[in-house]
């Protein structure tokens, strides 16, 4: 694999990103908080759906076990060190998936989507109903945080938001992208990624199927409540929408847009998106209606999202004669559930 | 000497269909042992009987003296058995290297390292060229497997089987769409290959009586889910009622 | 006892539009193997579209009586939207399963802007009409005829529905479609044509099934998220794309409702989603469906 090209890309984008406090207004900073939260929980999401092939269409229930975690930890234990709620957040979502996963990884392709789904309204309504443990549809509100037990007492919260805490997140993504990176090149993730291509052969080639299933559940849930914890600190509110289907499927409209088939397609997508929703809110209200049509047009004529594009446009630029050609397939592994207009099914 | 894989009157009911009624059957080392039979006459759930994938009604089924009934795929492909599928299966997204590492990472017991580097291990990609070799496969290791032509997805499946170091692999029609031309190139090559990877016995289910003629010790004839017979080729081939029930009047034999 | 009554009949009523919504998803899925996430959106554009229908029909003179006629009209109008949807979902239809989700959810969020553009984002209703057919009173039972009228509407629907199924020559070849489409294909059907059909009964279902609930309820940007909800939780316990589920289905999931809301309004969704979760759990094809291979 030629790893050079992309690996100056990633350097400068983490300067990039790393200059946007510097550079822009508070405003940017703060914006690109969030984003940061998602992209965490989706390097999580993207192991389950993309290397997993396994669509869980109530994962959303985990962001809010992470933000409602730090709502209880921080606001109602008062313990307010930032590390500790990420822990306690990590270890919410390790105790739920545990169970959960051990009852849906049995299940694949929809029936596994409509479980989840089932799960999250579940969850939503429990958050929902009974108000007087989580504030009903109000939610429950997250207190500022010492992080790395540092009050930042001089700083307003748009101030630490666009400044410490900026480059706490931006930390915390790179640490859980990398090990999200050891994890999907390890031998688990082949033995994942095999079973996700074929579960009948990969059995017989000693495949845990539901062990293997199910850890990769597991580990998307921490990383789902981590990022909730994030999205839970910046706004500072835990509350039910945070769990509602529509956001699960939100998180599944960054994958697909950033695309499910790369390592970095999530990330991608999170930043598109975040960015998106800001400039579009600002032009229309009927954002909404924008961003369906985006999805829309993104899941027919790119199925493999941003980064497809990308790679696409890459060695289109690459290759000695710029000719347009027929599309080629890339030669080397790809951990997509998809390749270009593959079914799951199509297996010799 | 205890036989490798063994059956001690097992059936196999579904309902009243009787796919398999009081089979005992044995399969020692060093073996090559071939099971023939019409369609429908139960090959294939032996197949998934002594593969542990199915759970017989009654009798036992045992592999190196352990009674594996129902154990599952898993936990026998780590005890010393595999098998090849009639239709082939590959993993469309993944490479030759990844597809034969992928049972590589199983047999040297390393699939719950979860932040070790997989290019990393050398002991697996010594392992994924060695097993490449045997079959020919080493020009293509970085090739996705969808991207391969008929016969080398076959002789894939086949090399990822063989790369779990089995003492036993079940071939289930291993030349089936293959050409005629080719069905004794490949068989010696799977033959030489389970030489090559210290197999200790060969089960092949086959319709080609050439080739079951060909390599086979031992020849056991299934029809309508009961043991017709279980000879050696000569017998075997010597007795033209066992022929006519297992070839059917198709050829002229 | 009329307590009782009065939930069962609510419970009732909720069932038979539930029904409506719940058919069509479950046409779309048994024949073309779609989740269609979009259906509840059919459901709003069928609920808003009603109440313009009849009040501009009202206005315009039209007797009281001919509500409800006039609000299947409005239902069946809708459905217009169907074929254009249809031939959407139709670039995607060999890809995965997951990105026909994906496609449906796009209509869901397009089809919110686009109520909320045509009729605003407040909640609206047909006032004072659901009592033009009368009410039956005894004692403390009090059941608009209304009501009555859209219960027996949707069990003729699925009288119609089986009859279509089970008796038409289209509908055989309906079946043979969902059965196998490429033996279907191979024996010269028409396919594309059936696919197209069939969403747009499948999405007459929903906006019918939305018309006929406006004279009970306001429409709100809401219904069609929340509508989907319920009918995938009827969908789920009768089996994916099976009739008799969806009947089933629908009759468990509004009484549920009708119960809960009475006397713990708190365990509404909950009631249902537990007991969607044991039926996945027990028997994942429901209780009507086919076992998933």
């Amino acid at each position: 694999m030629r790893r050079a090209p992309s690996v100056i890309l990633i350097v400068a984008a983490v300067v990039a990103l790393g200059l946007v406090p510097v550079l822009a207004p508070p405003f940017y900073a703060n914006l690109l908080v969030p984003f940061y939260g998602y992209a965490i929980a989706l390097l999580g999401f993207n192991l389950l759906f993309g290397y997993g092939g396994l669509l869980s269409f109530g994962h959303a229930m985990f962001l809010g076990l992470g933000a409602y975690g730090a709502a209880v930890i921080a606001g109602v234990w008062g313990i307010k060190e930032f590390e500790i709620v990420l822990i306690g957040a990590a270890l919410a979502g390790l105790v739920v998936a545990l169970p959960l996963g051990w009852l849906v990884v049995r299940y694949t392709g929809i029936f596994f989507g409509m479980l989840t789904l089932a799960f999250g309204m579940l969850t939503h309504s429990v958050l929902f109903k009974f108000y007087h443990l989580t504030g009903g549809d109000s939610g429950m509100r997250v207190p500022r945080m010492r992080l790395l037990g540092l009050e930042f007492a001089a700083y307003n919260k748009i101030e630490l938001m666009a400044g410490p805490f900026y480059y706490y997140c931006l930390a915390l993504m790179l640490i859980a992208a990398f090990l999200m990176w050891r994890i999907v090149h390890s031998p688990f993730g082949l033995h994942l990624r095999s079973l996700r291509d074929n579960a009948q052969k990969a059995l017989y080639l000693g495949v845990r199927v539901h062990q293997f299933r199910l850890a990769a559940f597991v580990i998307s849930a921490i990383y789902g409540a981590i990022g909730g914890a994030i999205l839970g600190f910046r706004t500072g509110l835990a509350d039910p929408e945070l769990v509602y289907w529509t956001h699960s499927g939100h998180l599944v409209f960054m994958t697909v847009l950033g695309g499910f088939s790369s390592f970095l397609g999530p990330i991608i997508g999170a930043l598109a998106l975040t960015l998106l929703q800001d400039q579009l809110q600002s032009y229309t209200q009927y954002w909404r209606f924008v961003l369906g049509a985006i999805l829309a047009l993104v899941v027919i004529f790119l199925p493999r999202g941003l980064a497809g594009l990308a790679a696409d446009v890459g060695s289109f630029l690459s290759s000695p004669r710029r000719r347009p050609g027929p599309v080629q397939l890339p030669e080397h592994s790809q951990p997509g559930v998809l390749g270009p207009g593959l079914r799951r099914d199509d297996v010799a | 000497m205890t036989p490798l894989i063994e059956t001690r009157g097992v059936s196999k009911h579904y309902g009243a269909f009787r796919a398999l009624d009081d089979i005992s059957i044995a399969v020692r080392a060093g073996e090559f042992v071939s099971i023939v039979g019409p369609n429908g006459a139960g090959k294939t759930t032996l197949v998934n009987l002594l593969t542990g994938l199915l759970v017989p009604t009654n009798g036992e089924v045992y592999f190196k003296g352990e009674n594996i009934a129902g154990v599952g795929p898993v936990a026998l492909a780590t005890r010393g058995m595999a098998r090849t599928f009639q239709l082939v299966q590959i993993f469309p997204q993944l490479t030759v290297a990844e597809t034969i590492g992928a049972a590589v990472v199983t047999h040297q017991g390393k699939q719950w390292r979860l932040l070790s580097p997989l290019l990393a291990d050398e002991a697996i990609s010594a392992r994924v060229a060695e097993i490449a070799g045997i079959f020919g496969l080493e020009q293509r290791l970085a090739t996705l497997s969808r991207l391969l032509s008929q016969g080398e997805k076959k002789l894939l499946d086949v090399a990822s089987a063989f790369a779990l170091q089995p003492q036993v692999i079940l071939l289930d029609e291993p030349t089936s769409g293959v050409s005629t031309a080719e069905k004794h190139t490949v068989m010696k090559t799977l033959v030489g290959a389970a030489r090559a990877a210290g197999v200790d016995a060969i089960i092949l289910v086959e319709h080609d009586m050439d080739l079951v003629a060909s390599y086979s010790h031992r020849i056991i004839a299934l029809s309508e889910g009961k043991v017709l017979a279980d000879l050696p080729p000569d017998a075997f081939f010597a007795d033209p009622a066992i022929i006519e029930t297992v070839v059917g009047k198709r050829r002229g034999h | 006892m009329s307590a009782f009554g009065n939930i069962l009949l609510g419970g009732i009523f909720h069932a038979a539009v539930l029904f409506l919504v719940a058919a069509g998803l479950q046409l779309v899925f048994g024949v073309q193997k779609i989740v269609n996430l979009a259906c509840g959106s059919f459901y709003a554009l069928g609920a808003y579209f009603g109440i313009t229908f009849v009040t501009l029909a009202l206005k315009a003179g039209m007797p009281q009586w001919t509500l409800l006629p006039l609000l299947l009209v409005a239902g069946a109008v809708m459905a217009v939207v169907g074929p254009p949807i249809e031939r959407i979902l139709r670039t995607v239809y060999d890809r995965d399963e997951s990105f026909q989700l994906l496609l449906t959810f796009a209509m869901v969020l397009m089809f919110q802007d686009i109520i909320r553009f045509l009729w605003g984002a407040n909640p609206t209703s047909l006032d004072n009409v659901q009592l033009v057919y009368g009410k039956i009173v005894a004692g403390d039972f009090i059941v608009p005829v209304y009501n009555l009228l859209v219960i027996a509407a949707a069990i003729g629907a699925a009288a119609l529905i089986g009859l279509f199924l089970q008796r038409t020559n289209y509908g055989r070849l309906l079946r043979a479609t969902a059965e196998n489409r490429t033996m279907a294909e191979a024996l010269g059907v028409n396919v594309r044509g059936i696919y197209a059909a069939v969403f747009t009964l499948g999405t007459l279902l929903g906006t019918v099934g939305g018309a006929l609930v406006v004279p009970t309820a306001a429409a709100s940007l809401d219904m069609a998220v929340e509508v989907v909800i319920e009918a995938f939780a009827v969908v789920v316990i009768g089996g994916l794309g099976s009739m008799a589920g969806a009947l089933a289905g629908s009759l468990l999931v509004g009484l549920i409702r009708a119960g809960s809301l009475v006397f713990y309004p708190e365990f509404e969704i909950l009631a249902i989603y537990l007991i969607v979760i044991g039926v996945l759990l027990l028997k994942p094809s429901g209780l009507f469906g086919k076992p998933a291979a």
